[in-house]
This record gives C-alpha cells, structure tokens and sequence, in this order.
C-alpha cells in the first residue's frame, strides 16, 4: 500500500504503527490506521480538519495512548511503557515543532534550545555549546541571544526546529509548522525542516493543510474519517 | 442592553478554556478582600457598640457643684486570680434619670450589681462585701464583653472616694478610654493592611483580566473601540467583583461566631456587637465591585493602548538600580526627628521606609532572577531565574504586601511589650498578632491568585515542554521557585530593614521586654511565609490540567 522512494527503499523503518485505533468517548479520532516512515524520510499527514491527522501525531509521538494497536520507535514498543519513560523517550528521541513554536518567551534562544539537553542531565555550559551549533546549523548565530519575542515568526520557528533537533532524535514531529507564516517563510522553515531532520538520519511526521508543504515531503498520508485513504509520494 | 455588555455576559457564562479557574481565582480572592473589608468595617461599629454601653463609667465632664452623680473605678482588682473592676457609684442629687445601662434601676448605697460572670464567682467575693447574694446582676447592655468580671456598687456621697468623675447622666456619649486606644490602633492597621488589600484587589483582577488580555487585544484587533473594550472587561469584572463580595460577606457572618471569640479590648465581643449590619453591606457590596473593576481596567490599558503588544509578547522594560536610592529616604526621616516629636512625623518616616521598600521590592527581585540565572546548571534554577528577570514586577506583586508586613515586623520587633499586664500593652500584643494575621491571610490569597494567573500563562509553553519530555515535576519546581524566590529573597531582609529602621527611630535603643513578643512576631513570620509557600502552589493543580495533553 505504502509508496517507497527509490532513494529510501534501502532505509530502516524507524517509525510504525500498526491498526491503530483510538475513541474520543463515541467519537472515533483513528479507525485503524497502519503506517510506517523510515530513516530520512518525511512524511507528510493531509486531511480535513477533526478527521484523526493531529491524533495520528500525538499516538505516534506517545503523547496519547492508542486505544488498540501498537506504536514502535527503532525496534520498542512504545504504546506498552509507563507515562514516565514515554516522557523520556520523547525528551531522548523524539522532537517536537508545533505551529506558534511554543518558546518559552523567558529565554533568549539558545537557552530555549539547550533546555531539552539541560532537563536531561547535559551540563548548561555543555548544552549551551551544543544550541549555538544547533542556532548556526539553521543559519541563527547572531539571534543566540535573542528572545522570543525580538524574533520574526520564521526565526522563531527556526529556533523551534534547532530545539526539536538538538538532541539527535529518531523522529521528529511537526504539527502545522508554517500555519502561521507566509507562503516563502513556510517554504523556507518546511525545508529547513525537513532537510536537516532527514539529513540526521531521523524520521519527520508532519501534519499540514498545505499542499506546499507536503510537496516539499517524500510521501503524503490522507486521512479521512480517521482512516488512511490514500498513500502517495511527493515532490521529493 | 448595548451589545458590548451583553458580550461581556456572555464571556461571563462561558469564559473559554482556563478561563473557569481564573474566574473562580479572581472570586475566591474578590471574597477575601470583601470578607476583610467587612471584618474591618464591623470591628470598628463594635467598638463603637462596645463603648456605648460602658462609656459612662468613663464620664467625667460635669461641674462637681451640679454633678448628678459621681463615679470612681478601681481597676486593680482579682477574683480567682483573674482582673476585676469595680465601680463605684454615688448619686448626689435626687434625680428621675435611667439607670445606667444594664441596670435595672441606680444602685442605692450598699447595693450591689455584678455581671453574670462575676455572679458565678461571688462566692470568693460575698464575705469581703459583706452580702450574701449581690442585688442584681447587670444585663448585656451594661457590659463590656460576656465575660467581663465587673462590679457596680452603691455608694453613699461620702464614701465615694478621692478624686471622682462627676457625672450628669449615667448615659453620657463618651468613647471608652481603652476603646479609644484600640480605635487609634484600629485606623493604624487599617492604614497598614490597605495596601495589602488593594494588591490583593489588583491581584484578583489580574487573573481574570490576564485570561482577557489576548481576548481583548483580538478584539481591539478586530476594530472594536478602546471604550468599547473596557466597557466589556468592566461588566467581566463588576459580575465577579459582586459575586466575591456576596461570598466574602456570607463567610463573614459564617465566621462571627469564630470573630468574636478574639479577646481584645478586655475579654470576647458579643456577637451582635460584630454582626454586619445592612449599611455595611450595601458599602461592601458597592465598594469591592468598583475596586475590583478599576484594578482589572488599570491592568488592561497595555491591551487597550498597544493591541499588538499583548499579542507578540512584548519584552518588559528592566527595572533601573537607582531605585535603591529610595531605601535611605525612610531612615533619614526617622533619624532626623527620633521619638521625641509627634506621630506624623513619624508615620511619614515609616510610610517612606516602606515605600521605599515597595519600589526596591522589583529591582531586587530581577537581581535575584538574573545570579540565579547566570548561576543555573539545571532546568529549573534557569527557567525560574528567567522568568524573575523577565517579569520582576509580576513576581513581586503577590509578596509586596508580606514585605510590607516583614518590614513593619521587623520594626515593631524594636517595639514590643514584655508580659506586662497592662491593657494596653495586651490589646498591643493581640492588636499586632491580629494584624499580622491579616496581612498574612491577604497576602496568601494574593499569592494563590497570582500563582493560578502565572500558570493560566503559562500553559501553551508548559503543554509544549511536556510534550517534548519535559518532566511536569521540572516546570511545577520552577514555578514553585518563582513564587518563593521573591518572599526568602526579598521579605527576610526587609524585616532586618524594618528593624534598622526602629533602631534609627528610638536612637539605638532597644525598647523590646523580655523574648516572648519577639518570639511572637518571629513565630507569625514564620506561620506567615509557610502560608504564602502552600498558597503559592495553588497554581500546580491549575498548571497540571491546563498543561495536559
């Protein structure tokens, strides 16, 4: 069912779930979904609003738990660990870029990105050198010492993906990244993203309404009605 | 009804996510200041209750030579270990006057009448008297307190005894000595409890207004006028400012009973002395409400001058270190004109000490925030430290007015009477652990009301963080820093300020007896800050759910 693009087909899947379902009370958010992304690919999640895409992220990402189905991260079921080591297993391994990017608004940007490092036992002087390669990765040195709040929407999504990558995650989840930038801002931010991320060898789930977006993706899952109704490759 | 108000009760009814918590924080404080107000009004009334009813023992404003009456009070009396006063009372001249209060008729020479406490006792008195049974026992409308072991006893004019109050009336409108005392004191802890109680107004409503800014900012956004947008978050906060006052005024008669049972001014209150009456009601029911809405439309006019600026998240401007130029103000004041001159002088040098305090209060706090910052090797000293430099004068509010209070501790810990049973010295001491009490209890609703609008503040990046694998335990511990931080950091050494200050006041000398009013003031710091820590994690429950998935 799945589409493979020729330059992944040797990858290890990295990311799966498999007839996933979950309930909302009466109200089905995933009707039995199986996926799979492997190393350095990103795959892009489309569907119509309320139709399972942010669910599918967060059962994937171990922020929800499936009501049925399994969830496996690099050969570990993740759906059967305890809230406690499904939070250590998002800080070590996964990361996160969320639509408004979420930065605390205290923190000048290379603190926010070195935050995960630090919560994690890395020395702040350690972690701290680690973020500004990070900022420089993503074309941000001289923002270092910016906050959140002196950054343009696209700066601050940049910081958010250095944070999401920091740590050298497994996979990497995007939940509408550009909904609040322009379309070239986007463009830029999504291949940034997706770049960097798969270059790392890491898995990258995007969730987006944009088609811009997903071409900018190797494959693209359709959900409707919590259900997969189409798997297709993308513009990569 | 303009459409304006009836969105604004609208977002009453459904005020949007967190909103609910930050409605009822905003109630729950609106309800302690009006509880406060009430206990403040209707202490004052019972003192004035109080003093009607034994103000003419105090009477002394008639010519001796048309006098119609002539009292003398022995107040250095005991029955079982326990004082006792006694009046005695002469009548000069035939009269067809009232008898005094709680009297059925004027004693006559060698008539006795005692109040029911002393009645219980009589026994230990009768053979020194010389009666077996007194002649009557004096009614609640003769009495200080329920308690009040007194005695009035008819004299005849001879024996009336040296230097007496003449009288021509036994109903003359005169304030109680000691009643008066306590009023004096009364209006100083009123003087020092308001600012605790308009922190805590501005506290409540910035909760609730803080759950409105981004709310009114999208609607001044979205072209609704700077009237218009105070007009809505004016009804918002009038709804909750009398539903808090209608809370707090029912608490408060829940509480009399409790109220009365507080031994100052010589023994219990009568509960009908402290009851709230209707007047005190309608003032409270008008006053919280407009406090309440002026506070919420001071806290939202960033929103209404600069929309935009409440949406991006402006960065505040930091606080200047000349402040601290306003700490020597207070002492100078104090050194210059010392104890020997009158109490204006005085209470201007302390005003200015603690205004000094008040305003230095932020600057130190984003001291603190940045070495704790640029110290931090963990998540949670830097997030802590952080968020202290970044909005010192949030962190400060909730705990301005316990500084405030652990400077005036630390001054009157210069001050305090020994165990001295003069009455004075007692209303002194029980007058200053009330106060205390008071501002403590202000000041941990102020900082649960904060720490429930910093953690509706921070949910979004709280839920991020917790979805990236920040543990809830790193965000709550740093939120719990930010809430303690200011109170260790900034209130300890405003007591030893407060201290400096008393020293400067009396020249060096330490006019404190004995350790046990010390020990006091130190044991109600102490009760104090514990209070505001476990206030302060009011905010966790609210962060936890806010923040969850």
């Amino acid at each position: 069912m799945s589409f493979q693009s020729p330059h992944l087909t040797q990858q290890q899947v990295v990311l799966s779930g498999h007839g996933l379902v979950k309930y909302y009370g009466d109200v089905v958010g995933l009707a039995g979904v199986d996926v799979a992304v492997r190393s350095g690919e990103a795959l892009a999640v489309m569907g119509p609003s309320g139709n399972g895409k942010t669910t599918l992220l967060h059962v994937l990402a171990g922020i929800l738990f499936p009501d049925q189905g399994e969830v496996w991260l690099a050969g570990q079921r993740v759906d059967q660990l305890s809230d406690a080591a499904r939070t250590v297993l998002r800080r070590r391994r996964l990361g996160f870029v969320f639509q408004d990017n979420q930065l605390l608004a205290e923190l000048p940007a290379d603190e926010n990105v070195a935050l995960p490092l630090m919560v994690d036992g890395v020395s702040r002087r350690d972690a701290l050198g680690r973020a500004r390669l990070m900022l420089a990765q993503v074309g941000l040195s001289a923002e270092a010492a910016r906050r959140p709040g002196e950054l343009s929407g696209g700066q601050a999504q940049r910081v958010a993906i250095a944070r999401a990558l920091v740590g050298e995650p497994q996979a990497v989840f995007a939940d509408e990244p550009t909904g609040a930038l322009d379309a070239a801002t986007g463009a830029q931010v999504i291949d940034l993203l997706v770049g960097a991320a798969t270059h790392r060898g890491a898995a990258v789930v995007v969730v987006t309404h944009d088609n811009a977006v997903a071409a900018r993706c190797h494959r693209v899952l359709r959900i409707v009605d919590g259900r997969v109704s189409e798997s297709q490759g993308a513009g990569r | 009804m303009s459409p304006m108000t009836d969105l604004g009760l609208r977002f009453v009814r459904r005020p949007g996510p967190g909103g609910r918590a930050a409605n009822l924080a905003a109630l729950g404080a609106t309800a302690v200041v009006a509880l406060l107000v009430t206990f403040l009004i209707a202490g004052s009334l019972g003192l004035f209750h109080r003093s009607d009813r034994i103000g003419w023992r105090s009477g002394d404003k008639a010519d001796p030579a048309t006098a119609i009456g002539a009292i003398v009070q022995e107040d250095g009396l005991r029955v079982d270990g326990l004082p006792m006063l006694r009046v005695d009372l002469a009548t000069l001249r035939p009269n067809e006057l009232p008898p005094p209060p709680g009297l059925d008729h004027t004693p006559k020479p060698g008539e006795i009448f005692v109040s029911p406490a002393l009645a219980d006792r009589w026994s230990s008195l009768s053979k020194q008297y010389g009666v077996e049974q007194p002649t009557g026992v004096i009614s609640d409308k003769g009495l200080s307190s329920p308690e009040e072991l007194v005695l009035i006893r008819g004299v005849a004019p001879g024996a009336v005894g040296e230097h007496p109050q003449y009288v021509n009336s036994w109903h003359e409108d005169l304030m109680d000595s000691r009643m008066l005392g306590l009023l004096m004191a009364v209006a100083l802890g009123i003087t020092l409890v308001l600012f605790p109680l308009l922190s805590l107004v501005g506290q409540a409503a910035g909760v609730a207004a803080k759950r409105r800014e981004h709310r009114l900012a999208a609607l001044r956004l979205a072209g609704a006028t700077r009237t218009q947008v105070l007009g809505l978050s004016a009804v918002e906060q009038a709804v909750l400012g009398v539903a808090g006052a209608v809370v707090g005024l029912v608490g408060y008669t829940a509480l009399t009973p409790l109220i009365a049972r507080i031994p100052l001014g010589g023994g219990r209150w009568f509960v009908s002395d402290i009851t709230v009456n209707w007047w005190t009601v309608l003032i409270v029911l008008a006053a919280v409400p407009v406090l309440s809405v002026i506070s919420a439309l001071i806290g939202l006019g960033r929103v209404s001058i600069t929309p935009l600026g409440v949406v991006r998240g402006q960065t505040r401007k930091a606080t200047s270190a000349l402040r601290l130029g306003l700490l020597i103000l207070g002492p100078v004041v104090l050194g210059y004109y010392g104890m020997q001159t009158g109490l204006l002088p005085v209470l201007i040098g302390v005003g200015l000490a603690a205004l000094g305090v008040r305003i230095i209060g932020p600057w130190a706090v984003q001291v603190i925030g940045r070495i704790l910052a640029n110290l931090a090797n963990g998540p949670v000293t830097l997030l802590a430290g952080r968020r202290l430099v970044d909005d010192p004068k949030g962190a400060f509010r909730p705990v301005a007015a316990l500084v405030l209070s652990g400077f005036v501790t630390g001054f009157m810990s210069v001050f305090m009477p020994g165990e001295n049973e003069d009455p004075t010295y007692q209303d002194l001491r029980i007058g200053v652990v009330l106060l205390l009490g008071l501002v403590f209890l202000t000041v941990a609703a102020s900082t649960a009301a904060g720490a429930v609008g910093t953690a509706l503040d921070q949910a979004a990046p709280a839920r991020a963080l917790r979805r990236s694998g920040v543990p809830l335990s790193v965000i709550e511990r740093s939120a719990r820093l930010v809430a303690v931080v200011p109170v260790i950091g900034v209130g300890l050494p405003v007591v030893g300020f407060g201290a400096f200050c008393g020293l400067v006041l009396s020249g060096g000398r330490i006019v404190t007896e004995g350790a046990s009013g010390l020990l006091v003031l130190i044991g109600q710091v102490v009760a104090g800050l514990v209070l505001v820590a476990v206030a302060g994690a009011a905010g966790a429950p609210v962060l936890r759910k806010a923040s969850a998935n």
